[in-house]
């Protein structure tokens, strides 16, 4: 477990003692080390917490990986419950409202309401259909959560990193997930996911922007975009 | 001998003319092709941003050269040689071929290695080197990996981006593919240390040709499912290859380190801008002449620009701000 370095106990803290002491003698010197002792107690306290959180943000991230690939490799299910179950853990786990307009990039306030409800709409369908084809193969795979590395300045984001460990000994995939903390439920959002070096919301980014400036700027470009191509890898998940 | 000179000088003065004429075909193509991209207009800020997030000012002439690539270089050369490359060989020869080639690029890697000021990584390439040209029987093995001793490549245009440079604007070529001007730059400089550019093999290009069309292959069988995997699967390939290209270019760059604070900042990001359904459809990036602005409370304010877009930080994919 990662143990966070706690800054005040070895600066401010840790000088004031010293600098009061020539002027006001021993007293405020034992006084200042009780102090600053005392500091340092309630901070040991505090950080434990943000190690707790790192380690609730690790569980989430391990339980999350595991659901998935029991369901992708459960044999007794057919394709449409696999799609189902799967469907409903991608879209309880993921934050579809900020990915969705974080994928929009700098177009994100083009939309009317209604359509941004509709690509919000779309845009699960499209992740399901997508990355269901693209993980369908990882189904007897092993699942380990390694490292977790807290993010932004505000505390509310947090980086977990996995691998997913294969069984005929190809090297382990490196799997990173950007979470963010959910204060009302005390649960997790995840925001992207980050495999073998590639954030899926940001690559997804790049083409959204893309289909909308090269259709005159038009929104519904990028619905009929998503409709063809969530249709296109239905198929393909079908045939394939 | 006076013949040999001047087939010399004749194959030197037919290499000059068809890079002449090389020019001159691809400058009546920018041209009529029109392959700058229409700036958009000013007044759609958000449209303005969007444009230079992409940073690809002459996307119409790189959509071009991508779809050659696609539709026509891929299909009928490169993939089928990768094709056959890949079912044919043994995993051991394919294998094989990386590991040599790998090996040959030591000098490259090493360069780059002390120019970037990773002695830790040079001192790795450097054992690598040393096992593998000989326990590895001149590199055809690797037996450095099991020891420890992870491959790892290098290039100058990762060397530029580390010193600072930024990606330039974005660059499609056939053959090559993605090649922004840092990169290519790059390559140049590379080929001074590279020391197969100064041994010759009686003024025979082939060896290096062969290197490089090896490598090209080999890299291609490499990535044959996973590229059908993308094209199947994304609105706009040619955007989609634009971003994973840069993204893993930032991950080389980083030569393996993490820094989370290099992804876009979204914390400050306030999605809630409009939870009343019955305000006015703001509607700013339309093109359209805004005429009732969004009401203070729900929207953020403009900036002092005038800026009505959300994100005014650029996703690190888009190649800016890379190196700083």
């Amino acid at each position: 477990m990662r143990m966070t370095a706690n800054p005040p106990c070895t600066t401010p803290f840790f000088t004031a003692p010293f600098f009061t002491a020539p002027f006001f003698g021993r007293v405020y010197l034992r006084a200042g080390i009780v102090l600053m002792a005392l500091s340092c107690l309630a901070l040991a306290t505090l950080a434990p917490s943000a190690a707790r959180a790192d380690e609730s943000a690790r569980q989430y991230v391990g339980d999350l990986g595991d659901s998935a690939i029991a369901i992708l490799g459960d044999d007794t299910l057919t394709p449409e419950e696999t799609e189902t179950r799967f469907r409903a853990l991608l879209l309880g786990a993921l934050d579809i409202r900020r990915l969705g307009l974080f994928a929009l990039g700098q177009y994100a306030r083009l939309p009317t309401p209604q359509q941004r409800e509709e690509y919000f709409e779309l845009l699960a369908d499209f992740i399901v259909a997508v990355y269901l084809n693209r993980l369908s193969s990882y189904s007897d795979e092993k699942f380990v959560v390694t490292d977790s590395i807290e993010k932004g300045s505000k505390g509310r984001e947090v980086i977990v990193s996995s691998d997913i460990v294969f069984s005929d000994g190809t090297a382990p995939l490196p799997v990173q997930w950007w979470l963010i903390r959910d204060p009302d439920a005390a649960t997790f959002k995840v925001f992207d996911v980050n495999v073998a070096g590639i954030w899926m919301a940001q690559e997804q980014r790049g083409t959204f922007a893309s289909q909308i400036r090269n259709n005159g700027g038009q929104f519904e470009a990028l619905l009929d975009g998503l409709r063809a191509e969530t249709r296109l890898a239905q198929t393909g998940a079908e045939a394939g | 001998m006076v013949t040999e000179e001047a087939h010399d000088v004749m194959r030197g003065m037919g290499r000059i003319m068809r890079s002449g004429i090389a020019v001159g075909v691809m400058a009546a193509v920018f041209l009529t092709l029109g392959a700058c991209a229409t700036r958009p207009a000013p007044a759609d800020t958000a449209a303005v941003a969007a444009f230079k997030e992409a940073n690809d000012p002459i996307e119409p002439l790189n959509r071009y050269f991508f779809a050659i690539n696609n539709q026509l270089l891929d299909p009928l050369i490169i993939k089928p040689l990768a094709q056959g490359y890949d079912i044919v060989l043994p995993r051991v020869v394919k294998d094989s071929i990386r590991n040599f080639l790998d090996n040959l690029d030591t000098p490259v890697i090493l360069a780059n290695d002390l120019l970037q000021g990773e002695w830790g990584r040079a001192g790795t390439t450097l054992t690598r080197f040393g096992i593998n040209t000989t326990v590895g029987i001149a590199g055809l093995f690797d037996p450095a990996e099991r020891w420890g001793y992870q491959q790892h490549s290098e290039d100058f245009g990762q060397t530029l981006a580390v010193w600072g440079s930024g990606e330039g604007p974005y660059i499609f070529l056939p053959f090559l593919g993605p090649s922004p001007p840092r990169d290519i730059a790059g390559f140049v400089v590379d080929r001074f240390f590279d020391p197969f550019t100064y041994i010759s093999f009686d003024g025979d290009t082939a060896f290096a040709f062969a290197r490089l069309g090896a490598g090209g292959i080999d890299r291609r069988a490499r990535v044959l499912d996973t590229l059908d995997d993308i094209e199947r699967t994304s609105l706009d390939y040619y955007a989609a290859v634009r971003s994973l290209y840069r993204q893993n270019r930032n991950n080389s760059i980083a030569n393996g380190r993490f820094d989370p604070a290099a992804l876009p900042d979204i914390s400050d990001i306030d999605y809630d801008f409009d939870t009343d359904i019955d305000a006015p459809d703001a509607a700013p990036n339309g093109g359209a002449p805004q005429t009732t602005p969004p009401p203070e409370s729900l929207a953020p304010a403009p900036d002092a620009q005038g800026n009505n877009t959300i994100e005014t930080q650029p996703a690190p994919a888009s190649g800016l701000g890379v190196g700083t």
